[in-house]
């Protein structure tokens, strides 16, 4: 069921939480063809270079450094090459203004980070299931 | 009708005019006349005594003294000579020619009898007077169809008691013409009418014409009289003439002593009719002077009241009316003044408050995104290491990071709690009619649902609760954290019972939600709805003690209070109320 080329890509900025979703992909097998950006700048060269694969999930964190997760997901939606893919936002937010705007901008999901790990886990590992193994993209 | 003072005051001023007016014509009136029938009651008696007076000198009684002595009269009357008689008849003949007024004159004895005659009497043919010794005396009037005559006898000789002597008698026309009424009447002054007559009765007349004889009572009295006569009524005095048995009667309309009242009247009348006019203008004018001032601060103040704190009035008076002005302009200009820093400082204040709102809000985002961030990497961290670690750990080592674990879960618990308070705050609350009842049961399934293996042991009664007014997700809110309460402290009971109820209180609704649970000792009640404010340990029951204060936080903000009764192992109840919902 493994394919080639990135089917996660994972913005996130901090390195623990990058590490404990890893994890928990990895728990399930999903963590192959995870690709890790640290800021919003890095999410959107990630698209800009053209050639890279389409993942088939993003998951993207609100508060990061240089350009913030809301205005990557306001990009990735504005873009008619980008606008097909599934945006998970995986947020320790939830505030209602965040949810709120992230859904106008076309956020697929909205996911708290919960601070209990095994909530966590199970989170991560779900969503992972979900749209790379359940659900059907556009070719 | 507007009663206002501006028609007020010139109506109270027209009337107190008329009132006057009233008065003095009237008070006025009654003097005039009051002093007109004083000065007739005054002018009657003086005509009646000057006429009476006139008639005491008539020219009769000088002619027939002198006829009396005339000698071949005296001497046929004494000696009764047929001799004496051609010469006694030829003076009384001359005498009769000499005067037109004279009907007959005659020579007669002591005792009436008819000596000798000139011109003819057909009234009677007697003497008519008794003569008095030396002077001539009149007989009263007589009348013979339209003329009156009257008698004048005069003794000749010593006496009846002696021989030789006798009576002359003559009776004369009394002269009548339409001009003596006239120039008597101008000789009593203007309007009085005098009259002549036997104090007798009749005959009576005014020289022109024979009238009707005044009534009794004014030949009567000595003082002016009233009575009516002709349907007129008419006032009069009357005098008898001295040595005669006349009387002299001075008599004018009574409506002619009303006449310089009435004329006061007619001159006083358009006078203060002309006053009241003016009095009632110039009271009108002076209202409008003095209350259009008045008229302007009124509304000005209005416009004020109704928030155009601009209005200004100009008055540019110096009397009570300019300073009232000038006070009520300086009075708006500082109403205005202290409005307008108000104002600014309301909106200072509120952007202050904004600031303080926005800082809160990028606070409680910070906690939220922050702190959760390193505790899920504590806990996470822990947590990886009791799995992939587990071997290399002694117990203890794994004991100690179970504590790690349990705190993190907590903290996270907390973090978590403190943000829903804080987001409580700052909500904007909706306002519906809420169906209490419908709420609670909801709730209380859910509870009951999450705990099934209490099922026997649990009875949850809800009563029908009057429905309230407010903001439906958070008032949930409330039922779940005081029914969760509930459940909580009666877990050890082995017949919980929980009831959940409502009565109106005036304008409020008091809902109550009660248990048979563990309770609190009532010396800590106000401890209860405090943050993080708890009365148990964790062990015994677990909770971060938000729940009660998110409790009070939203009934307060609908305006209402709470407040709980309990006792240790007796159980305890919540109280809070809300606006009614009707």
């Amino acid at each position: 069921m493994q394919s080639k080329g990135v089917e996660i890509l994972l913005v996130e900025d901090n390195a623990n939480d990058a590490e404990l979703t890893l994890r928990a992909l990895k728990q399930r097998n999903l963590a192959n063809q995870v690709h890790v950006c640290r800021d919003g700048a890095e999410a959107m060269d990630f698209f800009s270079a053209g050639a890279s694969p389409v993942p088939k999930v993003v998951l993207l964190d609100l508060k990061l450094p240089k350009v913030d997760g809301l205005e990557v997901l306001r990009r990735l939606k504005g873009d008619v090459r980008t606008k097909a893919i599934p945006v998970v936002v995986l947020t320790s937010s939830r505030e209602e203004p965040d949810i709120e705007r992230a859904y106008e901008l076309g956020a697929n999901s909205y996911i708290v980070k919960p601070v209990d790990f095994e909530a966590f886990a199970r989170a991560v590992s779900d969503v992972g299931l979900y749209w790379l193994l359940l659900n059907h993209p556009p070719q | 009708m507007n009663w206002s003072i501006e028609r007020k005051l010139p109506l109270f001023v027209t009337i107190l005019l008329v009132a006057v007016a009233i008065a003095q014509l009237t008070i006025g009136y009654g003097k005039v006349r009051q002093a007109s029938r004083t000065l007739v009651d005054k002018r009657l008696p003086l005509a009646t005594h000057v006429l009476a007076d006139l008639f005491q000198i008539p020219t009769q009684r000088a002619r027939l003294t002198a006829l009396a002595k005339d000698p071949a009269i005296a001497a046929f009357l004494r000696t009764r000579d047929p001799a004496d008689r051609a010469r006694a008849l030829a003076a009384l003949q001359r005498i009769t020619v000499d005067t037109s007024s004279n009907a007959s004159l005659e020579l007669r004895d002591f005792g009436g009898k008819l000596l000798l005659r000139t011109g003819k009497f057909t009234v009677a043919d007697s003497v008519y007077v008794s003569p008095r010794s030396d002077s001539a005396t009149y007989g009263p009037f007589m009348r013979q169809d339209t003329t009156l005559f009257i008698a004048v006898t005069m003794a000749v000789g010593a006496g009846p008691a002696e021989r030789g002597g006798g009576i002359v008698q003559q009776v004369a026309r009394v002269q009548m013409n339409a001009r003596t009424p006239k120039a008597l009447t101008g000789l009593a002054g203007g309007d009085i009418v005098l009259l002549v007559g036997n104090a007798a009765g009749d005959p009576w007349t005014d020289f022109g014409t024979i009238v009707p004889a005044p009534p009794k009572s004014v030949l009567t009295s000595a003082t002016p009289v009233r009575y009516e006569q002709g349907g007129e009524m008419k006032r009069a005095a009357a005098a008898a003439v001295p040595g005669t048995p006349w009387m002299v009667v001075a008599q004018m309309p009574s409506r002619l002593i009303a006449v310089p009242a009435r004329d006061y009247l007619r001159s006083m009348a358009p006078i203060a009719v002309l006053i009241v006019i003016a009095g009632a203008l110039l009271a009108w004018w002076g209202s409008r002077r003095l209350t259009k001032p008045l008229v302007h601060i009124t509304g000005a103040a209005e416009a004020i009241t109704l928030g155009d704190l601009g209005q200004r009035v100009s008055v540019q008076r110096d009397d009570e009316l300019g300073r009232l002005a000038r006070s009520f302009n300086l009075m708006a200009e500082q109403v205005s003044r202290s409005q307008h820093d108000l104002e600014a400082q309301v909106a200072q204040r509120t952007q202050a408050l904004e600031g303080t709102n926005a800082e809160l809000e990028s606070f409680s985002y910070s906690v939220s995104h922050d702190l959760r961030a390193p505790l899920r990497a504590i806990h996470g961290f822990a947590r990886i290491l009791l799995e992939d670690h587990q071997a290399k750990l002694d117990p203890e080592a794994q004991r100690l990071l179970g504590v790690i674990d349990q705190n993190t879960r907590r903290m996270g618990q907390l973090i978590d709690d403190l943000l829903a308070f804080s987001r409580l705050s700052r909500k904007e609350l909706a306002s519906a009619r809420v169906d209490m009842t419908e709420m609670a049961n909801v709730v209380a399934d859910e509870l009951r649902r999450a705990e099934p293996e209490r099922n026997g042991q649990l009875e949850v009664k809800i009563g029908t609760l009057l429905p309230a007014q407010g903001d439906r997700a958070v008032l949930r809110q409330v039922f779940s954290n005081l029914l969760q309460n509930a459940m909580k402290f009666t877990r050890a009971q082995p017949n919980a019972r929980i009831e959940v109820g409502s009565r109106p209180d005036g304008k409020e609704t008091v809902y109550f939600v009660k248990d048979n649970g563990a309770g609190f000792d009532p010396r800590y009640t106000d401890k209860l709805f405090g943050v993080f404010q708890r009365l148990h340990s964790n062990e015994e029951f677990e909770g971060t003690g938000v729940g009660l204060a998110i409790v009070k936080r939203i009934v307060q903000r609908h305006g209402g209070r709470v407040w709980a009764e309990g006792k240790v192992n007796e159980g305890a109840t919540f109280y809070f109320t809300l606006p009614g919902g009707n």
